[in-house]
């Protein structure tokens, strides 16, 4: 196909405002899936992302597509994942298209994440189509999103197209706009290749799979190419497009989106932001700078029985071949023993990953409460990374501590500004901005600790706001800041496994909070178990779960010996999903209670 | 051995209860659902016979539901039918659960003459604030004339069941019951702390919020009160829930602790017959079905596996205060138990729940109150 018939393009949308189903509509019309083979939200394929209604990994679909001027054009739709953890997946999949569709619901409106997102097509000078979804509901009021798209970003109303993916209004309006608006690719056959991938997954047959987006020149199977990143070579040995189903092809030339394996093993040799080109006549320059994936925040991952380490590295290596962005390291704790320390994007991806090792590998998991990456500067000079606070140097030898920031967007309702201010304040923000997108919604700047955005922060700005606000933030430096070491000690002994990093001036109160939630989430034992919180050697509270009084059926249920039996094998059954620390069984939640304190 | 029969039907249901029962409509058409019920029950004995064979059946327990709804001389029939067509041993202990409000006398002799010899009487509280908040339909007054009635018939062997943590019960509530109870001279009494089982009304008011009851310290005081008033009265504490006076043991519950075999007959019924565990499906019209056509309507049944079964015996044997006995456990099973559960005996024994004496393993007075961490530790 020749360039000026392919169109490569996204969608960009704040989570929930429609758009694996707009995505789902969309392959319909243009019968790349008939409605009969269409599981509701094709594009969301693992169970997680459907039970989420988030997109996690995206993919890329080719549609072929009639217009009215009577042509016939190849539009490759890229998926975007919806949520802030993966913002560097979205700028990638945006670098491989000339235009995007920012879908907003119409009556939501605009929110955080379209904007961010917005932001970084513009950045990426894609052509925008803007889309105003759910036009049928009841409570649609596309006249003020249309206002809202003129004040806030200057868009011209009358661009706007109106559809509703639900009953498949307007998804023809869409593919004109898309054929008449968006800009055909225009990459150089003749220079040395170059493609960027912009997704990848393993697959346990054919090795990692590289999805990529050729710029110029041709990639054709037998080819060797080489990354540009880490100068690997491999042998093409299938090309492909997705309708969705792969469909194998002979070469992928400028312009063209599609997959490619080269018999690489894992996930790591098609690293995201990487350039593909051919080791024969290699280009020069890469593309758009390549960058690992940084992870923002740490946890510990430990089996409940010690007899599943080795089945829970295991897990990690298999989820790794899928998840460049994953990584772990072997740690030891005191109070659990061996486990690994991950490193994740934010607070979703550690929740998807735990989820998946526990769904997927059967595992019996304890989740360490995450720790953002703090820089401890030592009294010698140097500086140290501590993402663990049970390795945080002693007292006498820090100097200072300095802990991440990031720049915090966040959009509300006008009548919810102060309920913002309140809970950005309580989380140490730092007021930096406030404009007004329209008379009624406000958008506020603050520059907030990465570790309290990851301490339940959306779920308390979503309870104070009546579920209306959104956020977004970006990674802004390191700061310096007066955080110190909170201990919990069980039955008079610590368990560094519960310790975490606070700041000085909340230490006493989620002392106080954490010792309350753990009386609560530690079950009665046979003894009474005192919960102490300290810091240094100074305790700060105490709480005490009293001694099990009672634990008997009363009855023998006339003889029905298989009912008693399965009640205590419940009962057993809970209790092997709780860690035993010395003499005291603790559950898996209480590990994360610290995030439920405030 | 034993047998045991349901008979699912009561006049009311009590809205603490799980147990599989149906409310009766009027007397005529229950007269007819009884005839059948009757004879579908017969069927299944007699489906059980073949297979059962020879050995020797000691106990026949009638429970429910409520067993004294069923007119006693049809009731007395089937006795008598049972005892005719299994392998009874001349003098079984046959006994039967029965409601205070629904004996008299006469009844009472019918059934004496047809082998009853042992009355279990669902007393459960002498407060009748304390009735009507559970949904019992008698009252405390009757429960006295009751158990005139059944002495004045020949039935001296009488059982009365308590319950204790009832809503808004104290602990003043539960030890004027207990007097009360010791006062009508019982031979056994069986005390079970209140358990709100799912589905049940009260566990639902209760998840509401609308009805309080004692909660599990509340509930192991008065269990504290319960063991040391009856031991006072002279009553030999012999299974947690269970107190008789010496020589009163109930024979056919001692059956389900040993994990004996046993015929199970009715609706809802279990049964444990040459290691195959059933449960009949819980469902009276059913059972009548298919029991016309001589085919049993199981909800559940599995073969127990020899390994299953030591658990079992374990975790049942541990409920009696006599503990299991090495050398009993040993030639029943030509293994000793310490072979199999060492390591989770010795743990027991370190947290002070069970103790060993002179080839006994049995609970200690904490282990008691924690008898389900006893039980479960034999669980493979």
């Amino acid at each position: 196909m020749v360039q000026k018939n392919i169109r490569n393009f996204c969608i960009i949308a704040h989570i929930d405002h429609g758009k694996s189903t707009l995505a789902d509509r969309i392959l319909e019309y243009t019968g790349t899936v008939s409605k009969r083979e269409m599981a509701e939200q094709m594009l969301d394929s693992m169970d997680l992302e459907r039970e989420r209604g988030i997109t996690i990994k995206l993919k890329a679909v080719r549609l072929t597509y009639r217009a009215q001027d009577g042509e016939e054009y190849i539009l490759n739709l890229i998926d975007t994942p919806g949520h802030v953890d993966f913002s560097y997946e979205v700028s990638r999949s945006l670098a491989a298209c000339e235009g995007a569709l920012l879908v907003i619901d119409a009556s939501q409106g605009i929110e955080a994440q379209t904007l961010a997102n917005l932001y970084l097509a513009l950045d990426h000078d894609l052509e925008i189509i803007p889309v105003i979804n759910k036009i049928d509901l009841p409570n649609a009021d596309p006249v003020r999103v249309i206002k809202e798209l003129e004040d806030s970003i200057g868009i011209p109303g009358d661009e706007a197209v109106l559809v509703s993916a639900r009953t498949g209004q307007g998804i023809e309006d869409i593919l004109e706009h898309i054929v008449a608006r968006i800009p055909a690719p225009k990459g150089d056959i003749e220079a040395p290749t170059r493609a960027m991938i912009f997704d990848s997954h393993y697959d346990q047959y054919r090795g990692a799979v590289a999805y990529a987006r050729v710029v110029d020149g041709t990639i054709k199977v037998g080819d060797i190419i080489q990354m540009m990143s880490s100068g690997r070579k491999f042998e093409v040995s299938d090309l492909g497009v997705l309708r969705p189903n792969l469909v194998r092809v002979e070469s992928l030339g400028p312009g063209d989106v599609g997959c490619l394996i080269a018999s690489m093993k894992d996930v790591r040799d098609t690293r995201v932001g990487d350039t593909v080109t051919i080791a024969s006549r290699p280009a020069t320059e890469p593309l758009a700078g390549y960058r690992p994936a940084k992870p923002m925040v740490y946890c510990g991952l430990y089996p409940v029985v010690n007899e599943e380490y080795t089945a829970l590295r295991d897990a990690l290596d298999k989820l790794q071949l899928n998840d460049a962005a994953l990584t772990y390291e072997a740690e030891s704790s005191v109070a659990l023993g061996f486990g690994y320390r991950c490193g994740f994007l934010g607070l979703l991806h550690l929740e998807i990953v735990q989820e998946r090792l526990e769904r997927e590998f059967d595992l019996n998991l304890i989740t360490t409460a995450p720790s953002v990456v703090y820089q401890v500067v030592l009294t010698n000079g140097s500086m140290m990374e501590v993402d663990n606070p049970a390795s945080l140097p002693p007292i006498t030898s820090i100097d200072h501590i300095k802990e991440p920031f990031v720049t915090a967007s966040i959009m509300v309702p006008d009548e919810f500004v102060g309920a913002v201010m309140d809970v950005c304040q309580d989380r140490r923000g730092v007021f930096v901005n406030m404009e007004y997108i329209t008379p009624e919604r406000a958008r506020l700047e603050y520059h907030l600790p990465l570790a309290e955005i990851i301490m339940d922060f959306f779920d308390r700005l979503k309870s104070r706001t009546k579920g209306y606000a959104s956020l977004d933030y970006e990674f802004m430096g390191y700061r310096e800041s007066k955080v110190v070491k909170l201990d919990i000690l069980l039955n008079g002994s610590p368990v560094d496994a519960l310790s975490c990093i606070v700041h000085q001036d909340k230490a006493s109160s989620r002392g106080r909070g954490l010792a309350e939630k753990l009386k609560d989430v530690i079950p009665r034992q046979q003894f009474e178990v005192p919960i102490q919180a300290a810091i240094g050697n100074k305790i700060i509270a105490r709480e005490t779960v009293r001694a099990l009084r009672k634990d008997v059926l009363a009855k023998c249920y006339g003889g029905d010996i298989s009912r008693k039996r399965k009640l205590l094998e419940k009962q057993k059954e809970g209790k092997k999903r709780m860690k035993s620390l010395g003499s005291v069984e603790v559950p898996q939640e209480a590990f994360m209670a610290i995030l439920k304190v405030d | 051995m034993g047998v045991y029969v349901h008979i699912p039907f009561c006049a009311q249901k009590c809205n603490y209860c799980d147990f599989h029962s149906v409310v009766v409509g009027d007397e005529e058409r229950f007269s007819s659902v009884a005839d059948n019920y009757l004879l579908s029950l017969r069927q299944e004995a007699l489906y059980y016979r073949k297979i059962w064979g020879q050995e020797p059946l000691d106990t026949l327990f009638i429970g429910g539901g409520t067993p004294s709804l069923l007119p006693p001389d049809k009731l007395a029939a089937f006795i008598l039918f049972l005892r005719e067509e299994l392998p009874f041993v001349k003098h079984p202990e046959i006994s039967m659960e029965a409601n205070p409000q629904s004996l008299t006398a006469e009844g009472a002799k019918i059934l004496k003459d047809a082998g009853v010899n042992r009355v279990s009487l669902g007393v459960q509280a002498f407060q009748d604030d304390l009735l009507l908040a559970i949904g019992r339909i008698h009252r405390s007054e009757e429960v006295g004339g009751s158990v005139l009635a059944l002495r004045e018939a020949g039935i001296t062997n009488i059982n009365l069941d308590l319950i204790f943590g009832l809503p808004g019960q104290t602990n003043e509530d539960w030890v004027k019951t207990l007097e009360a109870a010791l006062e009508l001279e019982p031979t056994h009494l069986s005390c079970y702390g209140l358990i709100l089982e799912e589905g049940t009304p009260l566990t639902t008011w209760v998840n509401a919020g609308l009805v309080e009851v004692p909660g599990d310290d509340q509930q192991a005081v008065m269990y504290e009160t319960t063991c040391r008033m009856l031991k006072a009265a002279g009553f030999e504490h012999y299974e947690i829930s269970n107190f008789c006076l010496p020589g009163f043991r109930s024979q056919h519950n001692l059956l389900y602790w040993h994990n004996r075999s046993f015929i199970g007959l009715g609706s809802g019924a279990t049964g444990y017959i040459q290691r195959l565990r059933y449960r009949n499906a819980a469902d009276v019209d059913g059972f009548m079905e298919t029991w016309n056509e001589g085919i049993p309507y199981y909800e559940e049944s599995a073969t127990v596996s020899i390994e299953q079964e030591m658990d079992e015996t374990m975790m049942v044997g541990m409920r009696l205060l006599q503990g299991v006995e090495e050398e009993w456990f040993r030639n029943r099973y030509q293994v000793s138990y310490w072979e199999l559960y060492r390591g989770a005996i010795e743990e027991l024994l370190q947290r002070d729940l069970v103790e060993y004496k002179e080839g006994w393993l049995r609970v200690t007075p904490t282990g008691l109150l924690l008898e389900n961490q006893v039980s479960s530790a034999f669980l493979r």
